[in-house]
């Protein structure tokens, strides 16, 4: 054979050709010379297909050093996206793109599982069981993805953000929360992570602690921001506005600032 | 043995594969569509809660797949899925060869957070009562309440339609855009009350509108060279809420006849319009083979000036002081700039060098406010007044690390940094935080690895100026009629934990052993502790512990088995102290001091405790060349508990609350049964279970709180199937 799409049929056992109907098919002109412009010209392999690897092969039979690995895919991606690959975690915990990138495979509908997120949860175990937390972002259903906060090919901001800061990252898509107010709450206006778990709570709208404890971490001030509220609040017994509800958000409703010029105690 | 992927280097990862399977029906085609329909067996907010199923009913299956990559100068590409959903999504792209991209994306999607409340609100910014409305002191008062009620769902529908485009100038400049525009409609719901005097508010949780838009806007410009690659780009956002009021008409017959039903409103000012430009340089220089710098930065200022609202939405209040401002004519300022230099001085060892500074400048006037508590009352006397305070804060960070491979089985790294915080009208001026992390990374034996990681922080501040906010809000002519011992707004001996001393230990262990090529096992091991060691009041101690173990079986090509199970532990402890006295009640209210702010008797403290533990299962198997299978499982349940305890004062017993559980199993099938080349049957069935006991709505009706009128929603107890069958047709 002198052509690779010779012996790398539609109906081998490892079927490859879901390339040529991705971006990659054109490389090189396109056909056997796309193969090549990734995997090299191969003469060994193609003399002996079932001994030789070709000179570059990502696994996992004949599996590559993953500098080789990412060089390969970086002679022609090293800008943009993957501008902080050098030295970032991935690349320092010996992350090749293949590890990540199947590029030999098309989705199928229905079973398609979405790499962006299903790769990254291999890994990030802890992350996993987060994103099943009741309060959580869409993450399961592929409305939000792994990749729309993180960066996995590097970043300057810690955690491989996408933005410059954790606030601009939630502020991409809240941008309502961004104002700035009249009044502003300090906290909030400083790190939402202050509050906030992004990847999933055991509390609603996932926060770090439940109302009103929450809120009293920050603030004990005289009268009903100091008092314990326990058990004898609840329905059935002396029900009490500051635990029932939406607590001390029964009042103070505007948490993330508020703009009315009478809305110093962040109630309007 | 297991090999790791890369025989030559023993640290990396371990072989796994839990991806799709690779099968020939997922290869050479040009386009597939899938036709269908499903069923969803009642009506639901959490199994529907993002993905568009929280309705009872049958709803279409489509999904279409369509490209042509073969022809090198002009390639196109559309993805349409979703299609019967209201969380439908679709993406068109077309290219010039490598020299042009042109990308058209929509997506939409509904999130629904509750449609088990009721309301007797009527209108969408300005919320009426039903004209028979009896108000009263108190919601039992509410004579006509359940005949005035309505559906209140809390649900918002988001649009999104961006266009991007990509352009190749030569080979090493690349120039790009986008645009997006994105609507956000819907329902909420807020807190708010009518009152004059906090102690005594009269609250109603309110729907509100959501009626926003979003416009973003980018244009960049790529350098990717050999030694030097730049990205250049400037951004723009424009958020524009059609809404700025709020306004409802007061339930309750308190106050004075301006203020209570029928003539009395409460107004909220909602979400104001804002915008933002910014800048971002970032980009890597390769100053050698052996160093590297990279640095990013940013600088984006955003604004808004909004008109101000009027003190009141009640006119026949008396406003004797007008507004120091029409609007805000707020600027807020941020900047960011990260530099990192790496130099790989011999073989196996790495060093690093950083330094990052972020900084947000809140540039607003500083004004006197004489506000209208709670749309309750005229405004006050002149000296009851308040100022806005602009917040600044400046963080500064500078570390180095230290990467070192010992030998073939072994790896260290060692890691310093320490931050700065300075903030601006902040009770605390300075936090300067050292943090140290050693790390160790091992090949125990061939297909046995490991990694330990401990960690150190030590965060001091500054002194804890607990007046400073109550100096910042009130004016000078009430502050100086007030004892010192009363200058507070929050109790002194409080700290919040994000300014406070403390030091936090970490430690992190992962694992991971594939005995033979199909097997691999995980596991991961986290555990971090912070403690608060000079806080009095406050949040004083936390600490969080995690186990995920994962077994995944991948023995041939047809067959991938996953099992993974975890357990998570949150807890934290805190402490306040129950005063009556200062200036909470009554901010401008002079009264004698009482005691009970220094008396340690009255402390009390909660603990709480957050579990939660998940389960799962996943089975990728192709039993027969044209037979797909695909089984996920999982489990989730998880505890939230709080327990109180009180230091003796004989008017303090707070009872533990109970625990909040919630259970959520769903099981998820899927067969695939490949007819044809072209022709595929898709079969999936799905179980979904989720129920919680939450107090904070259990049992709480509209009315059940005497001073809240509630929304009455329930805790979501769902039990839903879902099955769902289709056509798949691919077309070469």
């Amino acid at each position: 054979a002198d052509s690779c799409l010779d012996c790398h049929l539609d109906s081998a056992d490892h079927p490859v050709n879901a390339i040529l109907h991705t971006p990659h098919a054109s490389l090189a002109g396109g056909g056997s010379d796309a193969c090549m412009a990734c995997h090299g010209s191969s003469a060994s392999h193609v003399a002996a297909p079932t001994n030789a690897a070709p000179d570059l092969s990502f696994g996992p039979r004949w599996p590559l050093a993953s500098t080789d690995a990412s060089g390969a895919c970086l002679g022609c991606h090293a800008g943009g996206e993957q501008m902080h690959w050098a030295g970032s975690s991935h690349e320092s915990a010996d992350l090749a793109c293949s590890d990540c990138h199947t590029l030999h495979r098309q989705s199928q509908f229905s079973v398609a599982q979405d790499p962006a997120t299903t790769g990254c949860l291999n890994c990030h175990s802890s992350v996993r069981a987060e994103l099943r937390l009741p309060s959580r972002h869409p993450i399961a259903e592929g409305k939000t993805e792994c990749t729309d906060c993180h960066n996995p090919h590097g970043s300057s901001t810690p955690a491989l953000l996408r933005q410059v800061t954790l606030n601009d990252n939630c502020l991409s898509c809240h941008s309502e929360k961004r104002g700035p107010f009249l009044w502003e709450h300090p906290p909030a206006s400083e790190d939402c992570s202050l509050c906030h778990q992004p990847h999933g709570s055991v509390h609603d709208r996932l926060l770090t602690a439940r109302g009103p404890a929450l809120c009293q971490q920050c603030h004990a001030a005289a009268f009903h921001p100091s008092l314990p509220y326990g058990a004898e609040g609840l329905a059935g017994g002396s029900p009490n506005q500051n635990v029932l509800g939406k607590n001390c958000l029964n009042c103070h409703g505007q948490v993330h600032g508020s703009n009315h010029p009478s809305g110093a105690r962040l109630t309007r | 043995p297991a090999q790791a992927a890369d025989p030559g280097d023993p640290f990396a990862p371990l072989a796994r594969e839990t991806r799709p399977l690779s099968t020939r029906w997922q290869t050479d085609y040009r386009g597939a569509v899938e036709l269908g329909a499903a069923y969803t067996s009642d009506d639901n907010f959490t199994f529907g809660q993002y993905n568009g199923l929280d309705e009872q009913g049958v709803n279409l299956i489509g999904n279409l797949q369509w490209r042509d990559y073969g022809n090198a100068d002009s390639t196109w590409d559309i993805q349409l899925t979703d299609l019967g959903l209201p969380t439908r999504e679709g993406r068109v792209t077309w290219g010039l060869g490598q020299r042009l991209k042109l990308e058209l994306e929509l997506d939409s999607q509904r999130q629904v957070r509750n449609d088990s409340g009721a309301t007797p609100f009527r209108g969408t910014t300005a919320l009426t009562l039903p004209g028979d409305w009896q108000s009263a002191l108190q919601t039992s008062g509410f004579q006509n309440l359940q005949s005035s009620l309505r559906t209140l769902n809390r649900e918002l529908e988001r649009d999104r339609y961006r266009l991007a485009l990509e352009g190749r100038l030569n080979e090493a400049w690349m120039l790009y855009g986008s645009w997006l525009y994105e609507e956000k409609q819907g329902t909420g719901d807020i807190g708010a009350g009518i009152y004059i005097d906090g102690a005594s508010a009269d609250a109603t949780l309110l729907p509100y509108p959501v009626d926003y838009r979003n416009q973003e806007g980018e244009l960049g410009l790529r350098f990717a060279g050999n030694a030097l690659q730049l990205d250049a780009m400037l951004q723009y956002s424009g958020f524009d809420n059609q809404d700025s009021l709020l306004s409802w008409q007061n339930p309750y017959s308190s106050f004075s006849p301006a203020v209570r039903y029928p003539q009395g409103y409460g107004g909220l000012a909602l979400a104001p319009d804002n915008e933002q430009w910014s800048g971002r340089l970032s980009g890597t220089w390769l100053l050698a083979p052996t160093l590297r710098l990279s640095f990013d930065g940013y600088h984006a200022l955003a604004t808004q000036d909004e008109a101000l609202l009027d003190y009141s939405v009640n006119s026949a209040l008396n406003v004797t002081q007008p507004l120091p401002t029409a609007s805000l004519d707020g600027e807020v300022a941020s900047s960011v700039v990260n530099g990192k230099l790496w130099w790989r001085p011999l073989s196996g060892l790495e060093v690093e060098g950083w330094f990052r500074a972020r900084e947000r400048d809140y540039d607003v006037d500083r004004n006197r406010y004489l506000y209208i508590r709670g749309d309750g009352g005229s405004q006050p006397r002149d000296a009851l007044a308040v100022y806005n305070t602009a917040h600044d804060y400046l963080s500064q960070q500078i570390g180095g690390e230290l990467r070192y491979r010992l030998s073939s089985r072994h790896r260290f790294g060692l890691e310093y940094e320490y931050e700065e915080i300075d903030r601006r009208n902040a009770a605390v001026e300075t936090t300067e935080e050292d943090r140290l992390t050693a790390s160790y990374r091992i090949r125990l034996a061939a297909g046995l690895q490991g990694r330990l990681e401990l960690s150190w922080a030590d965060r001091a501040a500054s002194t804890y100026y607990w007046d400073q906010s109550y100096y910042a809000l009130l004016d000078a002519g009430l502050i100086n009629a007030t004892p010192d011992n009363q200058r507070f707004n929050n109790h002194p001996e409080l700290s919040q934990f994000y300014l406070a001393n403390r030091e936090q230990l970490g430690a992190r262990l992962g694992l991971n052993y594939s005995p033979i090529a199909s097997w691999s096992f995980d596991l991961d091991l986290r555990w971090r502790d912070d403690d608060y060691d000079k806080t009095e009041l406050g949040l004083t101690g936390a600490d969080w512990q995690t186990l995920q173990l994962s077994a995944s079986y991948h023995p041939a090509a047809a067959l991938t088995a996953t099992l993974y199970g975890g357990f998570d532990r949150y807890r934290a402890d805190q402490r306040s102290r129950a005063f009556r006295g200062g200036q909470e009640k009554n901010a401008f209210a002079v009264t004698p001091p009482l005691p009970q702010s220094s008396d340690p008797t009255r402390n009390w403290s909660l603990a709480a405790q957050d579990d939660s533990l998940n389960l799962g299962a996943s089975l990728q198997w192709q039993p027969a060349e044209r037979l797909d299978l695909q089984l996920a499982y999982s489990f989730v349940d998880t505890r939230a508990r709080q327990r109180m305890s009180a230091a003796g004062a004989a008017d303090l017993n707070p009872a533990d609350l109970p625990d909040v559980d919630t259970q959520l199993q769903q099981l998820d099938a899927t067969g695939q049964w490949h007819l044809r080349d072209d022709l595929t049957l898709a079969l999936n069935y799905q179980y979904y279970r989720y129920d919680t006991n939450d107090w904070a709505w259990r049992n709480v009706e509209v009315d059940t709180l005497d001073k809240v009128l509630g929304s009455g929603q329930r805790n979501p107890n769902d039990s839903i199937h879902y099955l769902g069958a289709s056509v798949i047709y691919r077309w070469q």
